[in-house]
C-alpha cells in the first residue's frame, strides 16, 4: 500500500469516528451529570474513608490507639464501605454514560487550549481507570475470587488513594458546571424520548437495589433480601467461616490431644491445655466478627479474659500482645491486640460459640475474638500469647 | 468567576493532586511485580468499558429508542438501567468463581434463582410502568 492511500484510509477511517454531536439523547445533561455525580462522588468519599480507617484498625502498632467501643464501629465502618463501593456500580456506569460523548470531542486548536485539553483528558483517564479497578477488584473480593496476581490489600489501598485524588483534580476542573448545575438547572425540553427525571429516578432506583440485594447480607433482620450477597450471613454456631481449618492446614496440630497455650512474658512462660484453660473463670461476651471482605455476623463467645491470661505470668495491665496461631504463613496467622484492646473486660481467648465448643473452622481449641476490631485480626488456632512490654 | 470559587478551585486541585501522587508512590512502593500485574488491569476496566460496554449500550439505546413504542420507553430505561448494573453486580455470585470446596459458608445461596426473582421484580414494575404510561397517552417520557 503506497503512503498516499494509507493516508486516505486513515482520513476516512477519522472522518468515521463519530463526534460528540453525533449522540442523539437530550437526557444527556449537565444537569444529569452533576446530580448522578455528586452522588457517586458521595460513595467515593465515603468508600474512601471506611478504606482509610480499615487500614488503620488493622496497622500492628498504631500510632494512636483506636477505642475498642462502640463494639460495632468497625462493623458499621465496613458495611458502609462494602454499600458504598455497591451503590457506586449503577451510579458510575450511568455517569459515564451521561459524558460518553465527550471522549469523541475534537481537540481544540489553540495550543494552550489543546494542552489543558489533553491534561484534563488524562487526569479523567486516571480517575475512570481506577474508580472502575476499585469497584471490579473490591467486588471480587467480596467474593474471594482472585483472578489476579497483585496483592489485593496492598494494590486496592494505593489505588483508592489514587482514585480519591483525580476525583478531587476533576471536581477542581468542573466546579464552575456543577455549582451552575444545581444552582440554576436548564430545563431543555427538547424532543427527548426519555427525559432527565426518569433517568435519575432510574438510577436512584439502581441504587437502591444493588445495596440491598447484594450488601446488606451483615443486617440482622432484611439480610434474606440480599438475594445477590457473596454470604447469607450464617455458618457453624451462626457466623459464616472466612477460612477453614484444612485451607489453612492446621487440622492435625489443633485437634492434637497434647495441645497447649503458651503465654509468656519478660522470660515467664506459662504452658496451659484445653482442660486447664476451661478451667480458668469464663465470660461470655456478645460480639461481632466484621470480616474485611465485607460480611459481618454477631456471636455469643465465650472464654478466658485475655486480661486473666496475662496475670498468670505476671503481665502488667496495658501490655500489648502478639497473637500467634498455629497457621504458618499468611496474614491471617498472627496478630497484635495493642494494650488498650488486651486490657479490655471484652478481649477474649473464646473456646465457645452459642454454648457450643468451637468449631475447628472456627478455630478450635482457641481463637482471639475482641470488640471493634477487623475479622482479620481474630486470630483463630490460637497457640501462643506474648506479653511485650 | 468569584474569588472565592478560584480558590476553592486551587485547594481542591492541589489536593487532589498530593492524594493522588501518595496512591502512586505507595502503588510503585509494591513492586515491580505487583505493578507489571496490576497495569493491564487498569487498562483493562477501560477498555471494557469504553470500546465494549458504553458502545453496547449507546447502540442498544439508538435501536430502542426508534423501534419502541412511545409508552414504553420509560419502561424500557427502567429495565435497562436497573438490571444491567445489578446484573454487573451478580457475576462473581452467579459464576461462583471463588468457590472453595470446603467452605460451604461461601457464596451459599441460589443466586441463579435470586437473580431471576430480582428480574421478575423488575420486569413487574416496569410493565406496571407501561401499562401506566400507555393508559395516560403516552406521556413525553
Amino acid at each position: 500500500m503506497s503512503g498516499t492511500r494509507v493516508t486516505d484510509v486513515l482520513t476516512r477511517l477519522i472522518d468515521a469516528v463519530p463526534t460528540e454531536k453525533d449522540f442523539g439523547s437530550t437526557a444527556r445533561s449537565r444537569e444529569l451529570s452533576a446530580r448522578v455525580g455528586t452522588w457517586l462522588g458521595v460513595c467515593f468519599l465515603v468508600a474512601f474513608l471506611t478504606g482509610v480507617w480499615s487500614h488503620l484498625a488493622q496497622l500492628p502498632d498504631p500510632l494512636l490507639p483506636l477505642p475498642t467501643r462502640p463494639i460495632w464501629l468497625y462493623r458499621l465502618t465496613q458495611g458502609l464501605h462494602i454499600a458504598a463501593g455497591t451503590a457506586a456500580v449503577p451510579l458510575l456506569l450511568v455517569k459515564l454514560w451521561s459524558v460518553f460523548p465527550q471522549l469523541f470531542r475534537r481537540p481544540p486548536a489553540q495550543t494552550r487550549a489543546r494542552l489543558l485539553d489533553g491534561a484534563e483528558r488524562l487526569s479523567i483517564a486516571v480517575l475512570v481507570s481506577s474508580a472502575l479497578f476499585q469497584l471490579v477488584t473490591g467486588l471480587a473480593n467480596s467474593a474471594q475470587w482472585y483472578p489476579w496476581s497483585f496483592s489485593f490489600r496492598s494494590t486496592h489501598f494505593a489505588l483508592g488513594w489514587v482514585a480519591m485524588g483525580s476525583l478531587l483534580v476533576h471536581i477542581a476542573v468542573k466546579l464552575p458546571v456543577i455549582r451552575q448545575a444545581w444552582l440554576r438547572p436548564q430545563d431543555v425540553p427538547g424532543p427527548g424520548v426519555v427525559s432527565r427525571r426518569t433517568l435519575l429516578r432510574a438510577t436512584w432506583a439502581a441504587a437502591g437495589v444493588a445495596v440491598v440485594t447484594s450488601a446488606v447480607s451483615g443486617v440482622p433482620g432484611v439480610r434474606r433480601l440480599s438475594v445477590l450477597a457473596t454470604r447469607s450471613g450464617t455458618g457453624p454456631g451462626g457466623i459464616p467461616i472466612n477460612k477453614t481449618a484444612a485451607a489453612a492446614g492446621v487440622t492435625h496440630q489443633a485437634t492434637d490431644p497434647a495441645f497447649a497455650l503458651a503465654v509468656t512474658w519478660n522470660g515467664t512462660e506459662r504452658h496451659l491445655s484445653l482442660a486447664d484453660l476451661r478451667a480458668m473463670p469464663q465470660t461470655t461476651a456478645t460480639l461481632p466478627i466484621a470480616c474485611v471482605e465485607g460480611w459481618s455476623a454477631s456471636g455469643t463467645w465465650s472464654g478466658v479474659r485475655i486480661a486473666d491470661l496475662l496475670k498468670l505470668v505476671g503481665a502488667p495491665t496495658g501490655a500489648a500482645v502478639l497473637v500467634e496461631s498455629l497457621q504458618r504463613g499468611g496474614a491471617s496467622s498472627h496478630s497484635r491486640l495493642p494494650g488498650n484492646v488486651a486490657a479490655d473486660s471484652r478481649a477474649i481467648l473464646a473456646l465457645a460459640l452459642a454454648s457450643e465448643p468451637l468449631s475447628l473452622d472456627h478455630g478450635f481449641p482457641c481463637r482471639v475474638i475482641a470488640p471493634n476490631r477487623p475479622g482479620a485480626l481474630q486470630t483463630k488456632w490460637v497457640n501462643r500469647l506474648e506479653a511485650q512490654a | 468567576m468569584s474569588s472565592n470559587l478560584t480558590v476553592a478551585r486551587t485547594l481542591l486541585a492541589v489536593a487532589g493532586a498530593l492524594v493522588g501522587l501518595y496512591g502512586a508512590v505507595r502503588l510503585i512502593g509494591l513492586g515491580w511485580g505487583n505493578l507489571v500485574a496490576t497495569l493491564p488491569w487498569l487498562a483493562g476496566v477501560v477498555v471494557a468499558h469504553d470500546a465494549l460496554l458504553a458502545p453496547l449500550v449507546v447502540l442498544v439505546g439508538a435501536a430502542a429508542a426508534g423501534r419502541l413504542p412511545r409508552w414504553s420507553r420509560r419502561a424500557a430505561v427502567v429495565v435497562l438501567v436497573v438490571l444491567g448494573p445489578v446484573t454487573l453486580l451478580a457475576v462473581p455470585t452467579l459464576g461462583k468463581f471463588g468457590a472453595k470446596a470446603d467452605n460451604p459458608t461461601l457464596l451459599d445461596r441460589q443466586y441463579v434463582a435470586g437473580w431471576v426473582a430480582v428480574t421478575g421484580l423488575v420486569l413487574l414494575a416496569a410493565a406496571l410502568l407501561a401499562v401506566h404510561d400507555r393508559g395516560k397517552g403516552a406521556p413525553r417520557g
